[in-house]
């Protein structure tokens, strides 16, 4: 029962060691290739990953709603753990975004939270307590299919937020700078920024379908772990 | 035309309870009465101060009233174990929702009264047309989201600790929307109808998915 590595699957691992491949790969990407920015500096470089996570984040929450709405109409259980453990994950870079957020914000715009209100960030730590609920939904509902039930309902109106985060640089004029990969003009940034940029975010992506994948590794193992000890008990009443 | 009656039927009987045993609206009552006190003692507010410090009072109350509100129109039921004969009639999940949710609103409704007056007596909180109706406005979707949430909550341990951690910050366009078109309001301006028309849309909006989704909450 034990003897099972929780990623004893060799698949996983292979696409895990080459998700740390692709991460150290843009690493070097951003450090070494693209060029620094004229204005910010060095500091400039905290926007790859900072946008990749925030992507990856939406994506994640996107998975959420998909998993939920299939669990909804379909049943089953797999799409609940498929919503579960992105959910986990997308908190994971939602988290990542936001510190970035914070350490690039502070020596470029000298920023403090508590003297301005900046709208993405409150927008974007809304949809974290969002999905922080969905998690204690899921600890605090009756175990079982009622639990699964509920955690998607939370789990899809949720997703409200993530188009206000958004849009929430064109609505509220305060200090996050506007979008600048989509603008009517094209992406507004020099060839290798955005080539570096573009490798980060698959990488980032990449991982975080890697993570999930583990994740939803776990919950399973977790569960059949949970049954044979059940049917172990139901044996041992038997006899 | 069934489901409507039903709707109707759920909300008249949830208001004629409240009529009758006279509880959560009493104790509303008071809750917003202290919330204002305590917001006067602690805001110092008066004729200059209270355009300005008025909007977040309103809003705070407004939401921690709903909360408490919401959160009994599912709790009684399920004390009671009423919902679950409820359900066990051919009614359609969405209308029994719908019902309460209106009850539910209705009640907030008559808080937000109390609120409004009470802001414009005592705190000098200049409260125009334009207050009214976005507050007004922004009451629809609040009471779907409130009413589909508090079901949700009532099912689990520790509802009371849920319920706002589920439904506030889903409250938070309602917020932001409002409270900007109440801050501008109360400046002296007037409530923009674009503010208004994203309140009503979204409050339709939110109304729409709670009643679907209230097959799914309400179903045990």
């Amino acid at each position: 029962m034990t003897d099972t590595p929780v990623t004893g699957n060799r698949t996983l691992h292979t696409l895990s060691a080459a998700a740390v491949l692709a991460m150290l790969a843009a690493g070097a990407m951003i450090f070494l290739y693209a060029p620094q920015d004229a204005l910010q500096g060095p500091v400039q470089r905290i926007f790859y990953v900072h946008v990749s996570a925030a992507i990856a984040g939406f994506a994640c929450f996107a998975l959420v709603v998909g998993g939920s709405v299939a669990y909804l109409w379909r049943g089953g259980q797999r799409w609940d753990r498929l919503a579960h453990s992105a959910a986990l994950v997308g908190l994971v870079m939602l988290t990542v975004n936001i510190f970035m957020g914070i350490v690039w914000a502070k020596p470029v715009w000298n920023w403090d939270p508590a003297q301005t209100w900046d709208a993405k960030f409150t927008t974007t730590v809304v949809l974290w307590l969002i999905y922080g609920a969905y998690l204690l939904i899921r600890r605090f509902a009756p175990p079982g299919r009622a639990q699964m039930r509920l955690a998607a309902v939370v789990g899809i109106f949720g997703f409200v937020d993530v188009p206000i985060v958004y849009e929430s640089v064109s609505w509220w004029r305060t200090l996050h700078p506007g979008a600048v990969l989509v603008t009517a003009g094209g992406p507004a940034m020099p060839l290798p920024m955005l080539q570096t940029y573009l490798v980060t975010q698959l990488a980032v992506l990449f991982l975080t379908g890697v993570l999930v994948a583990l994740r939803y590794r776990i919950e399973s193992l977790r569960e059949e772990q949970a049954q044979r000890q059940l049917a172990a008990a139901l044996e041992l009443a038997a006899e | 035309m069934r489901a409507v009656r039903i709707a109707l039927a759920v909300a008249q009987k949830d208001l004629r309870t409240e009529w009758r045993g006279r509880e959560l609206l009493p104790a509303l009552a008071q809750f917003v009465a202290l919330a204002l006190v305590i917001s006067n003692f602690a805001f110092d507010l008066d004729r200059v101060s209270g355009p300005r410090i008025g909007p977040g009072v309103l809003w705070l109350v407004l939401v921690f009233a709903g909360l408490v509100a919401f959160g009994r129109t599912f709790a009684g039921e399920k004390e009671q174990g009423s919902l679950e004969a409820m359900l066990l009639t051919s009614a359609a999940p969405a209308a029994i929702f719908t019902g309460k949710a209106v009850a539910a609103g209705l009640v907030l409704l008559a808080c937000e009264l109390l609120l409004l007056v009470g802001m414009a007596a005592f705190l000098g909180a200049p409260v125009s047309l334009a207050v009214v109706a976005v507050v007004l406005a922004c009451t629809v979707g609040i009471a779907a989201l409130g009413s589909l949430f508090a079901a949700l909550a009532a099912q689990t341990r520790a509802r009371e600790l849920l319920l706002p951690v589920l439904v506030l910050p889903l409250w938070f366009p309602f917020v932001v929307v409002g409270g900007r078109a109440v801050q501008s309001a109360m400046g002296g301006g007037t409530a923009s109808g674009q503010a208004l028309l994203v309140l009503l849309d979204l409050g339709i909006l939110f109304w729409i998915a709670a009643a679907l989704a209230a097959r799914f909450v309400l179903d045990d």
